[in-house]
């Protein structure tokens, strides 16, 4: 032992850790350098610059007039932003609430369990592309949208419901965003596969012992679901809500992301497309930092 | 684990009913899509375009799969070489994916070095830029590299996205210190730590990045990077079969999707039961 130190002095703990870190992390540090902040900063130019394609791409400094164009000339930018802001504030809860409740029903013991958990993740493997994508395909799209509304006919039923309870003309703030919810149950069920399948792996992973002991002691379902489940699970609520507000903006059926796209395709207006990709990544981001800093106050971390 | 097996005393067969009552509410709505896929598929062209459409075939026919290979078989390059090309892009880049991804995902959990939480922060907030805002740029950087035409335009971007290292790193974070500490003072170094403790108790969480990665280069037309014929895509090509012809051809573009669908659903139906057999096995405890 002696011999050795005299050799070389012992790194130090924070030595050792930050020579791990930085080698396990390179290889996704440059990938991620290269193909997407490179990229970004690249975009982030466009926005600034009157982008022309001749002769190769020639950018021209014109400093935010993108920017003024895309908030005060362009007739869809901000309405659209505005109302796909109020619509996330209705997905988003009911998306988690929704994914987790399927994700707990889907942890219990029942004949079948299998095939059901395929069952409910064929949407993410249904609307990624395969049948969205194939674009020329769209009459079948469209065909399909129409037979969910025949066969589901839900809006007719939260009608009828709404005209039960409630008088014509009276709005309750928290009834009608159950009904608004329910209304779009179908939107909210096909966006939850991946939120299911997240929240599923994260109940798999509590360990059995722990409901072993707590019902030892004799506690209820109710408080072993307070008590256990919903904490050891609650750093997964916080990545559900990210990973749904993210999908939900990024979604291409949302109207800002094809406003984005149009105005690039179409248009050809690459600066103007990418000033407005920055604004809405810009407000993305404060919510989802607001939203974020609020929940994980909550998170239990179980060391 | 026997506990949990065991059917609990106190849910009746209520209990039970209800449960099934609400899954077959909800499977219904997550099957629809795919019954209609399935239909679609089978209907003769008149009833493809019969309005109100219909969501159950009628007169069930095989002509529209029929119709597909023979159009396949008409393809410059022979088909097999799509097949293969989408094969390739998808398991080199899902594999690679996965290993870097959990590499960076392990450290940024179980270590603190300096700017690691800078690092991830980037990586989240980069999560949330629209992608498609991306193409120009990225494709300036691809000619620096000399990768237009390059499978590796499509496969190494895809090792580092970033919603892979975001779920594995949260799920990292649920594997207790303990462990990796009783694998230290064994004597166990960083890699062998990584390699036999860390990546068999993810194993969950990496079917889950793999099923995403699946989905997305499953699905990849590489139409921006790829112009050489012989490297191109199964989807770009089968859109191509679908496009190239007159409106006839949506019987074929219904078959076209089945025809796509079927590998990422069975990859998933595969996982999902090797997920349960992992968690059953592994079971992390203190």
């Amino acid at each position: 032992m002696k011999k050795e130190k005299k050799h070389k002095k012992p790194k130090s703990m924070a030595y050792r850790n930050a020579v791990t870190g930085y080698l396990f992390t390179l290889p996704f540090i440059i990938g991620f350098i290269m193909f997407l902040l490179v990229p970004m900063f690249q975009s982030l130019r466009m926005a600034f610059s009157d982008v022309v394609f001749q002769d190769g791409i020639t950018y021209d400094f014109i400093g935010l007039d993108n920017f003024k164009y895309a908030f005060t000339v362009d007739p869809d930018f901000y309405p659209n932003m505005i109302a796909e802001l109020i619509q996330m504030a209705y997905s988003v809860p009911s998306i988690i609430i929704f994914s987790f409740f399927i994700a707990i029903v889907l942890n219990q013991q029942f004949k079948g369990r299998g095939l059901v958990r395929a069952i409910f993740f064929l949407p993410v493997i249904l609307s990624s592309g395969v049948l969205v994508g194939l674009e020329t395909n769209n009459s079948l799209m469209a065909g399909l949208k129409d037979v969910i509304a025949e066969t589901s006919n839900l809006t007719s039923i939260t009608d009828t419901v709404k005209k039960m309870i409630l008088p014509e003309g009276v709005t309750i703030g928290p009834i009608m965003y159950v009904f608004d919810a329910v209304d779009q149950v179908y939107d909210i069920a096909i966006a939850s596969g991946i939120q299911i399948i997240i929240f599923l792996s994260g109940l798999q992973t509590i360990s059995p012992s722990m409901f072993e002991a707590a019902k030892i002691e004799g506690a209820t379902a109710w408080e072993t679901f307070w008590k256990i489940t919903f904490p050891m699970i609650s750093s997964l609520i916080l990545v559900n809500v990210i990973y749904s507000i993210i999908d939900f903006f990024l979604k291409t059926d949302n109207e800002v992301m094809d406003l984005i796209k149009q105005t690039m395709v179409s248009k050809v207006e690459y600066g103007l497309s990418s000033a407005m990709a920055w604004t809405y990544f810009a407000v993305v981001a404060v919510i989802i930092g607001v939203v974020s800093a609020i929940i994980s106050k909550k998170v239990y971390y179980y060391e | 684990m026997k506990l949990l097996k065991k059917r609990k005393p106190n849910r009746s067969r209520a209990g039970d009913f209800a449960v099934y009552i609400v899954l077959a509410l909800f499977g219904w709505f997550f099957v629809l899509p795919l019954i209609f896929a399935i239909n679609a598929s089978l209907k003769p062209l008149d009833e493809i375009f019969l309005f109100p459409p219909r969501l159950w075939v009628q007169k069930p026919t095989f002509d529209n799969f029929a119709d597909l290979f023979v159009l396949m078989g008409k393809t410059w390059v022979p088909f097999s070489r799509y097949i293969f090309n989408t094969v390739f892009i998808t398991v080199v880049g899902t594999l690679g994916h996965i290993w870097i991804a959990s590499m960076a995902a392990y450290v940024l959990s179980k270590y603190r070095f300096p700017g690691s939480r800078a690092f991830f922060a980037i990586v989240v907030t980069a999560l949330m830029f629209a992608p498609q805002v991306l193409n120009i740029p990225l494709y300036l950087v691809m000619t620096k590299l000399g990768w237009v035409d390059n499978v590796l335009a499509i496969i190494v971007p895809a090792f580092a996205m970033p919603m892979g290292l975001f779920l594995m790193k949260q799920f990292m974070e649920q594997i207790p210190d303990v462990l990796i500490e009783a694998a230290k003072v064994d004597g166990a170094k960083e890699a062998r730590i990584y390699f036999q403790i860390i990546m068999p108790l993810v194993k969950p969480a990496s079917l889950t990045l793999a099923i995403f990665s699946i989905i997305r280069l499953w699905n990849e037309r590489a139409s921006n990077f790829i112009y050489a014929e012989e490297l191109k895509t199964l989807p770009y090509a089968l859109q191509q079969i679908i496009s190239g012809g007159s409106i006839a051809r949506a019987g074929v573009g219904a078959a076209v999707s089945m025809f796509i669908m079927v590998f990422p659903l069975l990859f998933f139906i595969f996982a999902q039961s090797n997920v349960i057999e992992t968690m059953a096995s592994s079971g992390i405890k203190e």
